[in-house]
């Protein structure tokens, strides 16, 4: 598949974490959410371990091998993953790109 | 003959199989007594056994252990690396540290030939270490639940490493091994196919359910034996008080004027009226009644996930919090049951799912696999054999060296 070449700005990232978010956790349970930036990523959208693997396909599949985002996140301890929220991924894909 | 002291955390689902174990080894003439953070009524033991509650020793504990007690409600709500402190660093190392006075204590006085230490009730095997005492691990859930985190996820390993050396530390253990589980016999309640391991540990044994435990919880009989529609078995365990009125409120709209009979282990109280398919009682007699269900609807509670495969029965695990994703995650390998992660719980899915189940054979069948090596894993019969010849090598050991 190709890559994407052009750099996405981060409203467009948002809204593409957006997206993959709402295909992996189905849309009536997105439509109680209010998904923002400061949203938590455990917490706040409850993902859980199998629903993180899903989305983390999503990342790759999209972006391919620019963004190694199953290894950024086995790099966090607990505390960052428990803190981990929608606009810290953001900031992460941007500087990828 | 020999004394066996079993170390439990106040976790009805982890003390269940020793209970079961402990009645097999009292038949067989041994001594048997319980240690515990908190008390355990007189007629969850097996007769002649003792629990012990060392409430002088733990006094001064008392408020802490409440709270983190009351605590363990907030698991349901917790994401995963939350429920992975919560359990680890504010309930499993806190209670090892205040259990160690009462437990050394106790030790020093009964002397016991083999400590056995549940696998999330560290005191036990520390204790063991610190006292020279042959110590075996009993580990109700299959084990790994998270996962190889030293390649994983570094800075998580490092993290539990750390709280446990710490533990250690405080108890005067100052060697950088784990010493928190036997290194010599460590008995799993379930079975290796179920368990996922291709390969094990040399002193890991899977003896797959005990069984046997009291449980003398009256149950109507006659309604359930005048039920002509499939009897599908629907627990929540002992647990997760908060969250039981929420489930049972989908579990009556998926299934109430449906052509099923739901027996529902819950205290009928969380609603004034119940479909009359449905049949409630507090407490019930589980292992009597796995046999004349059809399907099983829980969170994955380890002892009635064994009750269930023992049955040969398909389940809708609804996984929750804890290890129970991991136990999902087996299911769904062994082809024996759907997962539905409770929070993505749609009542449509809830009732399709369980007519799924019903309907479709191949669910059964897989269940009918797991409850093969069940039995193959042998048991009661296996654990005491385990542990009759762990305590004659461990004494023999010992005589040596003196």
């Amino acid at each position: 598949m190709d890559t994407i070449t052009t750099k996405l700005s981060s409203e467009e990232i948002f809204n593409l974490m957006k997206q993959f978010i709402t295909e992996v956790i189905g849309e009536e349970f997105v439509e109680e959410m209010d998904i923002t930036p400061e949203s938590s990523f455990t917490k706040d959208l409850e993902m859980d371990s199998i629903e993180i693997v899903s989305f983390s396909e999503k990342i790759k599949a999209h972006f391919g091998d620019q963004i190694d985002f199953t290894g950024w996140l086995s790099s966090m301890d607990l505390d960052q993953l428990i803190n981990l929220n929608l606009g810290m991924i953001i900031s992460y894909i941007e500087e990828c790109q | 003959m020999s004394k066996f002291l079993f170390v439990v955390p106040p976790f009805f689902g982890h003390i269940s199989p020793t209970l079961s174990i402990g009645a097999s080894l009292l038949a067989r003439g041994h001594e048997v007594k319980w240690l515990g953070i908190t008390s355990l009524a007189q007629v969850h033991l097996p007769q002649g056994g003792e629990f012990i509650y060392p409430e002088e020793d733990l006094a001064e504990y008392a408020d802490e252990i409440e709270r983190i007690l009351k605590r363990q409600d907030d698991g349901p709500a917790c994401s995963g690396p939350e429920v992975m402190k919560l359990a680890l660093e504010e309930t499993y190392v806190p209670f090892a540290k205040m259990m160690m006075k009462g437990l050394n204590n106790f030790v020093d006085k009964w002397k016991p030939d083999v400590i056995i230490n549940d696998c999330i009730t560290f005191a036990g095997a520390l204790s063991a270490h610190l006292k020279g005492i042959p110590s075996v691990t009993t580990t109700p859930v299959p084990p790994d639940v998270m996962g190889d985190t030293a390649n994983s996820a570094p800075k998580i390993f490092e993290w539990q490493q750390n709280l446990i050396k710490g533990l250690q530390r405080e108890v005067g253990i100052y060697s950088d091994d784990i010493h928190i589980h036997s290194h010599e016999l460590n008995m799993v309640f379930t079975s290796q196919t179920f368990a996922g391991f291709e390969e094990k540990p040399p002193h890991m044994h899977f003896v797959g359910p005990v069984k046997g435990r009291p449980n003398l919880a009256p149950f109507d009989w006659e309604r359930l034996s005048k039920a002509t529609t499939p009897k599908i078995f629907v627990s929540l365990g002992t647990l997760l008080v908060d969250i039981r009125a929420a489930f049972f409120q989908k579990l009556i709209t998926a299934f109430e004027n449906q052509p099923v009979t739901i027996v529902a282990a819950t205290n009928p109280d969380i609603f004034e009226h119940w479909p009359d398919n449905f049949i409630v009682s507090g407490f019930v007699p589980q292992s009597e009644l796995m046999p004349h269900m059809d399907a099983v609807i829980c969170h994955g509670g380890f002892n009635t996930v064994n009750d269930t495969f023992t049955n040969g029965l398909p389940m809708l695990i609804t996984p929750i919090a804890y290890d129970h994703f991991h136990t999902a995650k087996l299911i769904e390998q062994a082809g024996c049951g759907i997962s539905i992660r409770y929070k993505r719980l749609r009542v449509s899915d809830l009732r399709e799912t369980v007519f799924e189940l019903l309907e479709n054979p191949k669910y059964r069948q897989a269940a009918q696999r797991i409850r093969e090596t069940f039995i193959e894993a042998g048991g009661n019969d296996k654990a005491v054999q385990l542990l009759e010849d762990f305590a004659k090598t461990a004494q023999v050991v010992e005589t040596d060296s003196l």
